[in-house]
């Protein structure tokens, strides 16, 4: 069996760890020109208390490959995938979660539930709880089905405070929220307004690869300012382990 | 639609090449189809395009023509939309929208590991990437690597010697050999395994052709395994390249007498190895997929 540390080792050569700083959105850690934060948090709907992406995922390269591999593809290559993903994830947890409660004025979560999909269909079979539920040390234990796909009609890649329906009443309980990717943005915050109306409390949100273009204005020289390799010592809400 | 047709699109689409190739594989397994791609292009290029008839049905049609000519001469096209296309290779990001393969590519061939190196290689460096060969062999690994003078025909030859599969992975087109000493191994690799290029048949050597084909080697495989290699070596971009696919490298310790191979040494997912028995152990382990341990 492999370890956390040796298979999500495999991906510290490409992850890209986003650091907080002039430049840099402090809700989704998209790079901006001087603005506090990105275009997208500016003019979306902020339900999240914290944001935390694990690595950048820059289109078409290895990360945004696997984020959207292990969800397209079947067979053998997926399941590897998918057990990569999950030692990312657990590996990230072990070391940060305490840092994630802190950044959303807490100590842990109570619950951990994933952002399903927009569409429903592939909502009922989706890999993602399966590594949150099943591969995942930290999450497994805690993991909990929160949300459905309504039946509401509404455009798949925006904010809709509908699209997701609460499984059951949250009675004040945290949630650690966790998603593959981050784009805009809409469909975490979705299911944020989601989880707030069944009456969660703290909702932080960890996803594994903030999608960027290299090509959009100074994104290629930003992300080759980034560290590498990733240092799994840090993370993007304390980057300091001491303080 | 048929497959066929699917290929054939695929074919038509690269042969226009008005995209990079690799953008191809996304775009294609996007869709779930190359011919709504294609007719996405020829409609944007096209317009009204059924007052002149049917161009993406014309184009599909000479394709397939094409497709059938090769297959007659023993080339087989795999597209990404292929339930054939190699497992391991549809995991990296710059797969190539299809590979021509000479021979049978077997399902148990994704259990494979590429086994690279020097050209010119020492007596050491040989029987090194020997006995790895045989350690793959042994363990039911299929040993892939370039069909190059040196390390690569070592392998390539000690794993047909012990009985198993080997598979190279070449910088032409499959029509052409490089360097041409070693048609004769290409055709014997063909008739008793296989192998693969992602360029046009009668493609020739290029500047860029190995480094691509290096990609295309580590993406195939489980991992990479440099024998001897100095700084300027294809060999030594495979395992930078192997390393961004998320594929461990391992390199043979002797490697270590050369700088680059001591800062390579450094990196997260490197091992360095006295022992052919490492590598097997280290692949098996990182890609069993039942679950994960602390």
């Amino acid at each position: 069996m492999p370890t956390v540390a040796e298979l999500s080792g495999l991906y510290s050569n490409f992850m890209m760890g986003p650091r907080p700083g002039p430049d840099v959105c402090t809700q989704c850690f998209n790079f901006t020109e001087g603005f506090p934060r990105c275009y997208a948090c500016t003019h979306g709907e902020s339900w999240l208390d914290t944001v935390v992406p694990i690595s950048y995922s820059v289109a078409r390269e290895q990360l945004h490959h696997a984020l959207a591999g292990y969800k397209r593809l079947d067979g053998e290559v997926a399941r590897r995938l998918e057990v990569e993903l999950a030692a990312v994830l657990w590996r990230y947890l072990a070391a940060h979660e305490r840092c994630v409660a802190r950044a959303s004025g807490g100590e842990r979560f109570e619950l951990v539930t994933t952002v399903p999909s927009s569409d429903r269909a592939r909502d009922e079979r989706h890999p993602l709880r399966r590594v949150v539920g099943e591969l995942c040390g930290p999450t497994r234990d805690r993991h909990e089905r929160l949300l459905r796909r309504s039946a509401a009609a509404v455009p798949e890649r925006a904010f809709s405070a509908e699209k997701f329906e609460p499984a059951r009443p949250l009675e004040g309980h945290s949630v650690l929220l966790i998603d593959d990717t981050w784009t805009t943005g809409a469909n975490a915050q979705s299911a944020a307004a989601a989880l707030r109306r069944g009456g969660a409390g703290r909702i932080a949100a960890v996803v594994i690869g903030r999608h960027l273009n290299r090509e959009w204005r100074h994104n290629d020289r930003r992300l080759r300012g980034l560290a590498r390799p990733f240092d799994w010592s840090r993370c993007a809400v304390h980057s300091d382990p001491d303080a | 639609m048929p497959v066929q047709d699917e290929s054939a699109a695929l074919v038509a689409l690269l042969r226009s090449g008005r995209q990079p190739w690799q953008l191809y594989a996304d775009l294609v397994e996007e869709a779930g189809s190359a011919i709504a791609v294609l007719e996405r292009e020829c409609g944007e290029q096209a317009g009204q395009a059924s007052l002149f008839g049917d161009p993406v049905r014309e184009r599909i049609s000479r394709a397939a023509a094409e497709i059938e000519a090769w297959s007659a001469e023993g080339m087989r096209v795999l597209t990404v939309l292929d339930p054939g296309y190699p497992e391991n290779l549809r995991g990296v990001h710059d797969r190539p929208p299809l590979v021509f393969a000479a021979g049978r590519l077997e399902e148990g061939d994704a259990r494979s590991v590429a086994v690279v190196g020097a050209r010119t290689a020492s007596a050491r460096g040989l029987g090194a990437a020997r006995s790895i060969a045989e350690q793959l062999v042994a363990r039911g690994f299929t040993v892939v690597s370039g069909l190059a003078a040196g390390i690569d025909t070592a392998a390539h030859t000690s794993a047909l010697a012990c009985g198993g599969r080997t598979v190279a992975v070449i910088g032409t087109g499959l029509r052409r050999s490089y360097p041409p000493e070693n048609a004769a191994l290409q055709r014997r690799i063909a008739a008793e395994c296989a192998v693969v290029s992602q360029f046009w048949p009668d493609a020739p050597p290029s500047r860029r052709s190995f480094p691509m084909r290096n990609a295309v080697m580590s993406g195939l495989t489980l991992a990479t395994v440099v024998v001897e290699a100095a700084h300027t070596s294809g060999s030594r971009m495979q395992a930078r390249l192997a390393l961004e696919h998320g594929r461990p490298v391992f390199l043979v310790a002797t490697l270590l007498e050369h700088e680059w191979a001591r800062e390579f040494s450094q990196r997260p997912a490197t091992h360095v190895i006295t022992r052919a028995e490492e590598i097997t152990a280290i692949v098996e382990r990182l890609t069993s997929t039942g679950e994960l341990v602390a």
